[in-house]
């Protein structure tokens, strides 16, 4: 059917085999950008998890006077509530990762699970699954997450699942046209008629099949998930109790930072999210580039708060 | 598929994407705490008596789904109710509040794509090179920045130079149409620049893969066997067969731009439809979010149907 | 400024005049006045509507004040004087008055303004109290309005009333053109809820709006029928911003002449520009930690011990210092010292004593369990507080709060919601009048009063059960005083119910009042003439600001 970058069946193979095989590692070998791209990640999710080691100061203990500049003993200044914004952008990463990981394992939960269904059964499954998700692209999902944050009350479990359950379609479109195409491999129909059953088949033969492109999902519907937390904290819409870095943004704005001067409230969380979002999408780019490349680009998409994903078919 | 297969089987699932997102909206309203009612009854003097006059106004005080059916009908009739808060058609709320974001929107999304198919263009066309590197990681870069923060961001930079919010000059008085056109113009710049700079990756992105897929193709290596210039295979021949995901794209996001743009909308102060669902929900107002919603959801099944027409019109293959 | 609709819906009803202190702007540069010009003003708020039924936010009403004509305003010493009425006269027994009016003023659409127009305002809110709700208030006790003669309006009332409380009622009612609004009174009069008012407004006051883009801008051009003085400018203009940083950054960078508020955070920067003033003044806004007063989750909430160890726990200063940055004074009752004599000067703020505040929780035998939280009625003091989400400095406020109650054993989590709902979950829970006020423990809010102490004393009424009243408190001692003071004729014995209320909050404190905000005015230096007062330069308290605001010859 129509699209603007198709997710064929049998995507895997043909042009692509050769590259088949080769694992993660030696792709991201290949290409050092992406290996910056993890150190980076993995630097942030090192100092989200020791942040109450390394942070010099309480992420709630006054230090100091309202917005009080950068000085050596606070490199980056104190915020609106005279809190040293070093600890806050350390204690944010928490938050802000937790709501990545947290809506990605949803979305990939929801989005694999159909993707995997609809790819593996094909038929009527496919079909019904299909159609579910056609409707939820068209959905606005930028306001239907403000109604539901909005209503349902501000915490960060909420967010979470409000992000994830809005952000599977794209792992589960993806996930199909590769499970369809693994499906017709040769060792599977082999597997299915020695009579192994259906779980065991996906999880013995799809699902490393699949996997790589899997991890290159994860990557981007992280990013996703982490600016939409941003965005939804920008419009006060995320709890209250919990910092992150969407908040500490939210603070500074509207404790008047850009008026008041105070630059070092308002720019390094919003420089933290821009590095975090940049290294994911160079890893998952260059995965999915590598895997699969018909896919190319289509990870831009993915973006809820500016644009879908481009690659849609017909079921 | 088969032409007029395809073309019908698009058509019916648009309209039926139309009915569901609908009544996903009712439910997700309705069944939202917080009565308008409530609200609106909270004035001096109010008796329970007006409160349930207001409840019966409103239709709040009918079963669910009574109300629903009502909700359709009016529909039909072209009647997306009137707003709790303002007592206003939505209608009439809802267009001024479109007509105020279009134009913003359109400008932004017209730098992102004429900037970003340039930079696409350049970077496929100069592969591999340092310029095609910096095309493609500025425009990644540019995405990567979250919405809200880059809007400051360029406030904090050209405030003074620019105007810092706001569609029009609340000081101009009485101005020609001129004035007032190049007030407005002035005033959209900014927000209009930060929409375009968060968008312009993906078009380069598009762009330089649809270009190189091109290149790589027979005919493209026909004519350069041929001994056409390379400028003239990547204006003539290759940028034409990029046209097609890049138009489809255009589509496909135009739909979603004007979702997107209520972060913009907030930062700017734009009185567009962002802002303007931003404050039903304050509200809780209804009326005005069902009908944004239903506006924004047509907007998106509308551009969505258009890019499977232009498909159809752009590909033969879909016509085999 | 502040979002006015948390404090919300309220500001709008129930504000009322204010001192307003000492001259003109802060700016004073000596410079002589240059007539002619624009007045480009800015706000973070907007005007909502431009239909006095209809509007809630306080921009708003302070337009209506340009806009129309009203019987009489606050002079900057806080006495009622004369607008559209130049005199008037009680009649001995308090049950009605004669106001002169003003001739000689035109409509701006030529028809002329006359007494007639102001008993049919008054009128039309009495034939109709649902669809005028948000005016109807303010006509409490009126009988009825005649216009005698073109130049005379006589208002009965049902019973005796007191004066300055009558004035201050009347303060808040504009009048309106009759040829306009009578062509709306359809449908039992619910067409004057429905009615857009687009600009250009047919105006009566010192100023037409003659532009108005819902959250853009609105502009006012001088009319030139009014019936008063002549302003010095040809016109003013508002622009709605969406956040304080956003005006405070158009203000900075030269794109307004003056903004209603000044956020502390920006101060330094607004001083320390030469060609910036800033007018601070007293504010009649006041932040309250709300204690459910009826049934709370937790019983023991209802005990004045717990209470007081709270107000005794909470750093005040440090709201003050940190939240505001110094702008604001240390609450105490709930009328606010800028409202002069009706202000109960003896209440005194709770002493910040966490051994004191210990001491009581001990005394109730509520011990700490091993977390270090005591433990009440067999569960530990851990509570959620309602915080309204659209006034941003509440966050912060909270941590405060909480970060206090810590260190005496009581536990605080934040539940934000929009203030439409903070407001609906304390003051009728299920959406239907309460029988009960049992769906919370405590909340954050934010009030703005009048001058008069009518409505914010109103507000702790049992009368107001699911309207107003947001803590449930219902003490029928309290309700008969509020009947008794709005009737009480004379002004001392007035003041005293008026006092006596105040202490009885203070003790059952329903409410701990945190802070009162200072209002935070500024202006360019270019600029001069502003008058001030709690609620701003920009107010529905006088028309004084708009009509002496000139600019400098330099």
């Amino acid at each position: 059917m129509s699209a603007v970058i198709q997710e064929e069946p049998g995507v895997l193979e043909g042009a692509t085999e050769g590259r088949r095989r080769s694992t993660i590692w030696q792709i991201l070998k290949d290409r050092p950008s992406t290996l910056v791209g993890l150190g980076v990640l993995g630097f942030f999710i090192l100092v989200a998890g020791l942040a109450p080691h390394i942070a010099p100061y309480g992420a709630h203990t006054q230090v100091g006077a309202p917005f009080a500049p950068p000085s050596p003993k606070h490199p980056l200044g104190l915020d609106d509530g005279g809190i040293d914004m070093l600890s806050l952008l350390m204690y944010g990463a928490r938050a802000s990762l937790l709501v990545g990981f947290g809506a990605t394992a949803i979305a990939l939960l929801v989005g694999g699970s159909v993707g995997i269904l609809a790819g593996y059964y094909g038929g009527r499954t496919e079909g019904i699954l299909m159609r579910i998700t056609d409707y939820f692209l068209v959905i606005p999902d930028v306001p239907l997450m403000i109604v539901i944050a909005a209503i349902w009350g501000q915490s960060l479990l909420h967010i979470i699942l409000i992000i994830g359950f809005l952000l599977w379609t794209w792992t589960a479109r993806v996930i199909r046209a590769q499970v369809k195409s693994v499906r017709e491999r040769v060792y599977v129909k082999r597997a299915r008629a020695l009579g192994a059953g259906n779980g065991r088949t996906i999880f013995r033969h799809v699902l490393p099949q699949i996997a790589p492109l899997l991890v290159a999902s994860i990557v981007l519907t992280i990013a996703v998930a982490i600016f939409d937390e941003t965005a939804l904290a920008y419009l006060g819409l995320s709890d209250p109790s919990v910092i992150s870095w969407g908040k500490l943004i939210k603070n500074a704005s509207d404790a008047a930072a850009v008026s008041a001067g105070a630059w070092w409230a308002i720019v390094p969380p919003g420089l933290c999210v821009a590095v975090l979002i940049l290294s994911c999408t160079l890893i998952g780019q260059v995965l999915e580039d590598a895997l699969n490349p018909r896919l190319r680009a289509s990870y831009l998409a993915a973006r809820g708060f500016r644009i879908r994903r481009v690659a849609r078919e017909e079921g | 598929m088969r032409g007029a297969d395809y073309v019908i089987k698009r058509t019916i699932f648009a309209v039926v994407t139309v009915f569901v997102a609908l009544t996903i909206n009712f439910i997700i309203f309705r069944a939202a705490p917080g009565s308008a009612v409530s609200n609106l009854a909270r004035v001096p003097g109010a008796t329970h008596a007006l409160r349930a006059e207001l409840e019966h106004e409103f239709g709040l005080d009918k079963p669910k789904l009574q109300q629903y059916f009502i909700y359709l009908g009016q529909l039909a009739h072209g009647n997306l109710g009137v707003s709790f808060a303002s007592q206003q058609p939505v209608s009439h709320e809802l267009l001024q509040a479109l007509g105020n974001t279009i134009p913003m929107v359109l400008l932004g999304t017209l730098f992102a794509i004429g900037f970003g198919t340039f930079t696409g263009i350049l970077a496929a066309y100069r592969r591999g090179t340092a310029v095609d590197k910096a095309s493609v990681s500025t425009g990644l870069f540019f995405y990567s920045l979250p919405t809200q923060w880059l809007g400051l961001m360029l406030l904090l930079i050209f405030a003074g130079t620019l105007p810092s919010g706001g569609r029009v000059d609340a000081f101009l008085f009485n101005p020609t149409p001129l004035q007032h056109i190049l007030d407005v113009l002035k005033h959209m710049l900014l927000p209009s620049l930060t929409l375009g700079l968060v968008l312009y990756g993906e078009y380069t992105l598009i762009t330089r893969s649809a270009m190189l897929e091109t290149l790589g193709e027979d005919y493209i290596l026909t004519a350069r066997a041929k001994g056409l210039s390379d400028r003239r295979i990547v204006t003539r021949h290759a940028f034409r067969n990029a046209m097609l995901p890049i138009t489809t794209l255009i589509a496909l996001s135009l739909g979603y731009i004007v979702a997107g743009s209520i972060l913009i909308e907030r930062v700017f102060s734009w009185p567009g439809i962002g802002q303007a669902v931003y404050y039903s929900v304050q509200n809780r107002d209804y009326p005005m979010l069902q009908g944004a919603f239903l506006l924004l959801t047509l907007s998106v099944v509308f551009f969505n149907y258009v890019a499977d027409l232009l498909y159809f019109k752009l590909d033969p293959r879909i016509r085999e | 400024m502040r979002k006015i609709r948390i404090a919300g819906v309220l500001l709008s009803l129930a504000l009322v005049a204010a001192a307003c202190k000492g001259g003109g702007g802060g700016g004073n540069n000596g410079g002589g006045t240059v007539e002619g010009g624009i007045l480009r003003l800015g706000t973070a708020s907007s005007i909502d509507s431009l239909n006095p039924f209809k509007a809630f936010n306080q921009d708003a009403y302070n337009a209506f004040f340009y806009m129309y004509p009203f019987l009489v305003q606050f002079d900057q010493n806080l006495n009622i004087v004369g607008d559209f009425a130049k005199d008037w006269q009680f009649n001995s027994d308090h049950t009605g008055g004669t106001f002169h009016t003003v001739s000689g003023g035109t409509w701006s659409d030529g028809k002329p303004l006359t007494a007639n127009d102001a008993a049919y305002t008054i009128n039309l809110i009495l034939k109709y109290p649902g669809p005028t709700g948000l005016e109807a208030g303010y006509a409490k006790h009126i009988a009825s309005a005649e216009a005698t003669d073109p130049n005379t309006l006589v208002i009965s009332y049902e019973e005796p009333v007191n004066e300055s409380w009558a004035l201050a009622q009347l303060e808040l009612i504009p009048i309106m053109p009759q040829q306009v609004w009578s062509q709306h009174e359809g449908n039992g009069g619910k067409d004057l809820q429905t009615f857009r008012n687009d600009a250009p407004v047919v105006c009566g006051g010192p100023f037409i709006l003659t532009q108005y883009q819902k959250r853009d801008i609105a502009q006012f051009q001088v009319n030139k029928g009014f019936y008063g003085p002549k302003p010095h400018i040809d016109g003013f203009g508002m622009k709605f911003y969406t956040s304080e940083d956003a005006m405070m950054t158009a203000f900075l960078n030269g794109e307004l002449d003056a903004v209603e508020g000044v956020p502390p955070s920006t101060l330094a920067r607004v001083k320390g520009n030469p060609n910036m003033a800033v007018m601070e003044t007293q504010g009649m806004t006041f932040d309250e930690l709300i204690t459910n007063s009826n049934k709370p989750l937790h019983p023991e909430l209802l005990n004045p011990q717990v209470r007081e160890a709270f107000a005794h726990a909470i750093d005040q200063q440090q709201i003050v210092d940190v939240v505001q940055l110094g702008h604001a004074q240390v609450g105490t009752s709930i009328v606010a010292p800028v409202a002069g004599m009706w202000h109960d000067p003896n209440i005194k703020p709770a002493t910040h004593d966490m051994n004191l505040a210990n001491q009581l929780l001990d005394q109730l035998g509520y011990t700490r369990g091993s977390d270090g939280i005591r433990v009440a009625n067999g569960h530990p003091m851990s509570y959620q507080v309602l915080t309204p989400d659209d006034v941003t400095s509440i966050g912060r406020e909270f941590e405060i709060l909480k970060a206090s109650l810590q260190q005496i054993g009581v536990k605080l989590t934040q539940k934000s919601l929009d203030s439409t709902t903070v407001f609906d979950v304390m003051a009728a829970p299920d959406y239907v009048y309460p029988k009960d006020y049992d769906k919370y423990d405590l909340a954050i809010w934010q009030w703005t009063g009048y001058m008069d102490p009518d409505f914010i004393l109103s507000v702790l009424t049992c009368q107001q059960w699911g309207f107003w009243n947001d803590s449930g408190y219902c003490n029928t001692t309290y309700d008969k005083l509020y009947e008794q003071q709005g009737v009480t004729v004379d002004q001392q014995a007035r003041k005293q119910i008026v006092w006596q209320m105040q202490e009885m909050i203070a003790t059952d404190r329903p409410y701990i009042v945190l802070d009162y905000r200072n209002a935070l005015p500024a202006h360019t230096t270019q600029w001069d003439g502003f008058v001030n007062s709690p609620l701003g330069v920009f107010n529905n308290l006088s028309k004084a600001t708009m009509l002496s605001v000139h600019r400098v010859s330099s």
